[in-house]
């Protein structure tokens, strides 16, 4: 085989069954997850690579956004749901029993797919968490809101109206605030369910651009309905079927040449 | 694409547009076959009006490629294609290149068919007859491993080459004695040796759509690898 040298080409392929113990950011070791009778999780098993782009893609009810959900256990909330198995956050169980919930929300971070904004300014979205973990040093405040307002690609825009309502900004931009209030206080892992599915193409280019910036800082993992934002984003992709895992793999190869007949099937339209 | 059993695409259409795209293909195929087998019959009888006909059909093989590309750029932007229907239109817009320099090919020959001074050399011309019926075969075989998407098949016609190329190896020397006996004719024998590589050449084109083919099914480039390579990424 020739070998041509460029940048992407180059790029590490990463051997997602044997990533080391630094490279990975969360191990999902032979997760079970029941609502009620109704089983959603079959037995799913993979290593998410630290700081980069991982992408959960499937049908809809194919347990992705569950899986993402247990990632922070947000499924906590939900009655009569039993999980089994174990998430290592930095080698740790996420469900052990001296697990702080609130503390591990503050290292996982989470955006939805409607923005969520606080019917307050701008300034005190972003600062939100950081007031509710005690910190109340203005400067402290200042330097975090410009930081996190600029790793969500949105400062330029509200910089001289940080004291506004948020609610006065566009869907897009409200996204992007949501995404600096997730990174104020500097999370480990964002997970992303489906942000881009209520906003207009720009905006969702916008964000698909933030989220190549953020991963230089961040562990991202990302719920998306849109295969080929799955493709333009993320480095690793899993799809999923009916609560099972099918098919785990650098993005390129998935899109390109899947492994499995289902994966096939599914990114070329042929699900159904 | 039968051998894959591949279900249907949610969007009807967009399977027939690549079933459309495919069959045009195959008729492209199929008149450049006819192209060749026509420039090499009138090589062998000298049949300057066949010869005519061969070199004015390849416009309407050029006017294929043209329109069988222009589709394939059409379907990527509309429909976003990934792993096999990515893999068929890469491997449709580079057959269609190949297939139209085999094109290219038959006009060389038919052109060396309008050559008047061969009137006199036609055993020069038995030889290429050989070769030719073994082009012609080739290119049909390779056709058909492209209307059926067989791997396995593709990766036996990519060896055939290497026999082609003994021939056309033949021929030169065959050529070389000529020339040195009579140099006088070296002018016909040179138009004669053009054709021999124009045939010569069609083997190495068939041998690139073998390549796609093999993309395709199996979505490995065997571009520039050894045969024990290829094996071994094929699994045969």
């Amino acid at each position: 085989m020739i070998s041509i040298e460029s940048s992407t080409m180059n790029k590490e392929k990463l051997n997602l069954s044997q990533l080391s113990q630094e490279q990975t950011a969360l191990e999902i070791k032979h997760l079970n997850l029941k609502y009620g009778d109704k089983q959603a999780l079959f037995d799913v098993s993979m290593k998410i690579p630290t700081k980069q782009v991982t992408a959960f893609i499937g049908p809809s009810g194919c347990g992705k956004s569950t899986l993402l959900r247990c990632i922070n256990r947000m499924n906590d909330l939900v009655d009569n749901c039993n999980i089994e198995g174990e998430i290592l956050l930095n080698g740790q169980n996420v469900y052990h029993k001296k697990v702080d919930v609130a503390a591990l929300r503050r290292n996982v971070g989470m955006v939805f797919q409607r923005p969520n904004p606080f019917p307050k300014s701008i300034y005190e979205n972003v600062v939100y968490g950081l007031r509710l973990q005690g910190v109340n040093h203005r400067r402290d405040l200042d330097d975090a809101a410009e930081r996190s307002l600029r790793g969500a690609a949105i400062w330029d825009e509200v910089k001289d109206r940080l004291h506004d309502n948020a609610f006065g900004l566009s869907g897009g931009q409200q996204q992007r605030l949501v995404i600096a209030r997730a990174i104020a206080i500097e999370p480990e892992v964002l997970l992303l369910d489906e942000p881009t599915s209520a906003l207009d193409p720009i905006s969702t280019l916008t964000i698909e651009e933030l989220i190549t910036e953020l991963k230089n800082q961040y562990t991202v993992v990302i719920v998306t309905h849109n295969m080929q934002q799955a493709a333009r984003v993320s480095d690793q992709t899993a799809f999923m079927y009916m609560g099972e895992l099918i098919e785990y793999a650098d993005t390129n190869s998935i899109f390109t040449t899947p492994k499995q007949r289902k994966t096939e099937d599914y990114i070329t339209g042929r699900y159904g | 694409m039968e051998n894959m059993n591949l279900n249907k695409h949610i969007s009807g259409q967009f399977s027939a547009e690549l079933d459309d795209i495919r069959n045009r293909v195959l008729t492209m195929g199929g008149l450049v076959e006819r192209q060749l087998e026509e420039s090499l019959n009138a090589l062998s009888a000298l049949d300057a009006e066949l010869a005519q006909k061969v070199i004015a059909g390849d416009h309407q093989v050029n006017g294929m490629e043209v329109a069988i590309d222009e589709e394939c750029a059409r379907i990527i932007a509309k429909r976003q294609p990934a792993a096999s229907d990515l893999r068929l239109i890469i491997s449709i817009t580079k057959t269609i290149t190949d297939l139209e320099r085999i094109g290219d090919a038959c006009v060389r020959i038919a052109k060396t068919a309008l050559d008047k001074r061969l009137k006199n050399q036609k055993p020069l011309l038995v030889s290429i007859e050989n070769m030719g019926r073994h082009a012609t075969r080739m290119l049909h075989a390779t056709l058909d491993a492209l209307a059926r998407m067989d791997a396995e098949v593709a990766l036996e016609l990519h060896k055939e080459d290497s026999k082609l190329d003994r021939e056309y190896e033949g021929i030169i020397r065959q050529l070389m004695t000529y020339m040195m006996e009579d140099p006088r004719a070296i002018p016909e024998v040179l138009d004669v040796l053009w054709a021999a590589r124009a045939v010569e050449r069609v083997g190495d084109r068939c041998q690139n759509i073998c390549e796609y083919i093999i993309y395709y099914v199996k979505g490995k480039d065997v571009r520039h690898t050894s045969y024990e390579e290829m094996e071994k990424d094929l699994n045969l």
